[in-house]
């Protein structure tokens, strides 16, 4: 039996579960800029998913070895130690194949109960209030994936969780209209966020509540959703990082806590930036530390 | 003798680049990008240039903040972990830039279409996504060969110019490049007129022995100019990583300062300088 730790920060949680969903069979997909994506799929990597492999679109690499998370030398990571390097136009069409089981998570800027994702502006598209940078491959990705498409965010609140009519432009689909796309993609599978676990009703594909943190009431997670959740019976409660699963992310995988510039902001962001840059800068060996 | 195609970085910029080009910029996010040109098109002070890259960063920012671009083609503008691009993100909020919104796909398939000299590619994303309703030039289509599938076609991409940054380069043209291409290779080959800047001017047989010799052939390359460090602040592998501190610098200052300080005459010998020098070379870069 694992035992659950009880002194855990709301990162390292999402970290943990965001590992669980990952297979030994995975190709896992890391991103631009997502250092908690990268400390999830590394830990997943050290506990239950050994064989799985990254791939680094940042360098269309395919990578075997875990590694410790990094801010600076990322590309030291991707560009030295690949096996096999995709063109871009393959990785781009082959990967969400029937042939891989590929897991990748997005992180939406908006979302709404079909799990319809919005990461390129915020008003209307012609004039945008705020400019976000772009969808980038969740355009392209989103209806595609057979084991369908992994979503969290740090940020469980009303301007995250909207209604369908409030999302300003749809750049992931879901399950438009509560259809499965006619690409023939499982759609989305979960929202990880710092409230709950989230997933999607079989039948209706509204989102639903799966489980629920220790400690967050459920009239929290209401107030925080700008939709009504689908809310089943009888609530469960997420399950915690078990101890052994904390001590390798934070001694192992993220020493330098990269992932949490996901979750903070404003000052508190910045000095942890300013710290962290030092603290690379200031080993000698440019290639991210081996695990195991 | 054959003919040597090694120029001045301001020649290079005057000579391939015109104000309203459609300019591929080589690289992704932090890596690779070809920081000095842009300068020198700042410098130059070149118009309306429309910007076509995979995943855009500081370039995209500076040039727009420079006043050389009316619009931009890209996926993905943002300074990764850094935060927003400060002056994208004003420029298409306030409505003085045009965006024409892409995917990954889009435009490594435009390329590619660009490359194969068809109108179009098929694309298997975007459906379902509201891309259409903003491109009025991509159009959801059935598979006319009968299998039923929908299919996205997605318009070529034709480039006046792409400039990409390289480690190794000889004076004819060949570059190479070491660790990922990305769309460098297509943007190199497809542009009417291809500028290579280059950390390391080598022989033509020593890109024989480099891994995946010349990406870049030069039968498609204008112009090569030797600018050491000319991916500052990005990174060129596998010689020299990206510089934090430098991007934090260029966040927290206000561009006409920055531009007076790192741009406007200055050598790329003097902007290295600015920057740091040697400390620079010694503490962050290598």
């Amino acid at each position: 039996m694992s035992e659950y730790s009880k002194d855990y920060t709301f990162d390292e949680m999402m970290t943990v579960l965001m590992a669980r969903e990952v297979r030994n069979d995975d190709v896992m997909i890391v991103g631009v800029a997502t250092p908690m994506v990268w400390a999830a799929f590394t830990l997943a990597k050290v506990t239950h998913a050994p064989d799985a492999i990254y791939h680094y679109i940042m360098g269309n690499t395919f990578v075997l070895e875990p590694r410790q998370v990094s801010l600076l030398y990322l590309e030291m990571n991707t560009a030295r130690t690949y096996r096999f390097q995709d063109s871009v136009e393959c990785t781009l069409e082959s990967l969400p194949s029937d042939k891989l089981t590929t897991i990748e998570f997005f992180r939406p800027a908006q979302i709404d109960q079909y799990g319809n994702t919005n990461n390129v502006c915020i008003g209307d598209w012609e004039k945008p209030k705020i400019r976000l940078p772009g969808a980038a491959g969740i355009l392209d990705f989103s209806m595609f994936y057979s084991r369908g498409s992994f979503l969290y965010t740090p940020r469980h609140d009303k301007r995250t969780f909207v209604p369908t009519e409030d999302i300003y432009f749809i750049s992931g689909v879901g399950f438009p209209e509560g259809k499965p796309s006619i690409c023939g993609g499982s759609g989305p599978q979960c929202v990880i966020t710092n409230l709950a676990y989230l997933d999607f009703d079989e039948k209706t594909k509204k989102m639903r509540l799966n489980s629920i943190h220790p400690g967050i009431e459920l009239k929290t997670v209401k107030d925080s959703t700008g939709f009504e959740l689908v809310i089943p019976q009888n609530l469960k409660e997420t399950k915690p990082p078990t101890i052994k699963e904390l001590k390798l992310l934070q001694e192992k995988v993220d020493p330098l806590n990269i992932r949490q510039l996901e979750v903070l902001s404003g000052k508190e962001r910045e000095e942890l930036l300013d710290e962290i840059i030092q603290r690379e800068l200031a080993m000698k060996n440019k290639f991210p530390k081996l695990l195991f | 003798m054959r003919t040597s195609k090694l120029m001045s970085l301001e020649e290079a910029i005057s000579t391939y680049i015109q104000d309203g080009d459609l300019v591929g910029i080589g690289g992704l996010s932090f890596w690779r990008k070809p920081i000095s040109a842009c300068r020198e098109i700042i410098k130059q002070n070149i118009k309306d240039l429309s910007l076509c890259t995979f995943v855009g960063g500081i370039e995209v920012d500076m040039l727009i903040a420079g006043g050389c671009v009316s619009e931009v083609r890209s996926c993905f503008v943002g300074m990764e972990i850094f935060g927003m691009a400060p002056h994208f993100r004003k420029a298409v909020e306030s409505g003085s830039i045009k965006i024409s919104e892409e995917s990954e796909a889009s435009i490594a398939l435009g390329l590619r279409a660009s490359y194969l000299k068809v109108p179009f590619m098929p694309l298997k994303g975007l459906i379902g996504t509201d891309m259409p309703k903003v491109r009025n030039d991509i159009k959801q289509i059935e598979d006319p060969l009968g299998s039923g599938t929908q299919v996205m076609a997605v318009p070529k991409i034709d480039l006046d110019v792409a400039i990409i940054h390289v480690p190794y380069a000889d004076e004819f043209g060949n570059g190479n490049i070491a660790g990922a291409v990305w769309m460098d290779a297509d943007m190199g080959k497809t542009a009417k007129k291809t500028i290579i800047t280059c950390e390391k001017l080598v022989e033509t047989e020593d890109i024989r022995y480099l891994s995946g010799k010349a990406q870049l052939p030069l039968q498609t390359t204008s112009a090569v100019v030797k600018v050491p460090f000319g991916a500052h602040p990005t990174s060129c592998y596998p010689i020299y990583t990206f510089d934090p501190r430098h991007i934090q610098c260029y966040l927290k200052n206000d561009f006409e300062e920055y531009k007076k300080k790192f741009i406007l005459d200055k050598s790329p010998i003097q902007y290295f300088e600015e920057t740091g020098g040697v400390q620079t070379i010694f503490n962050i870069l290598l």
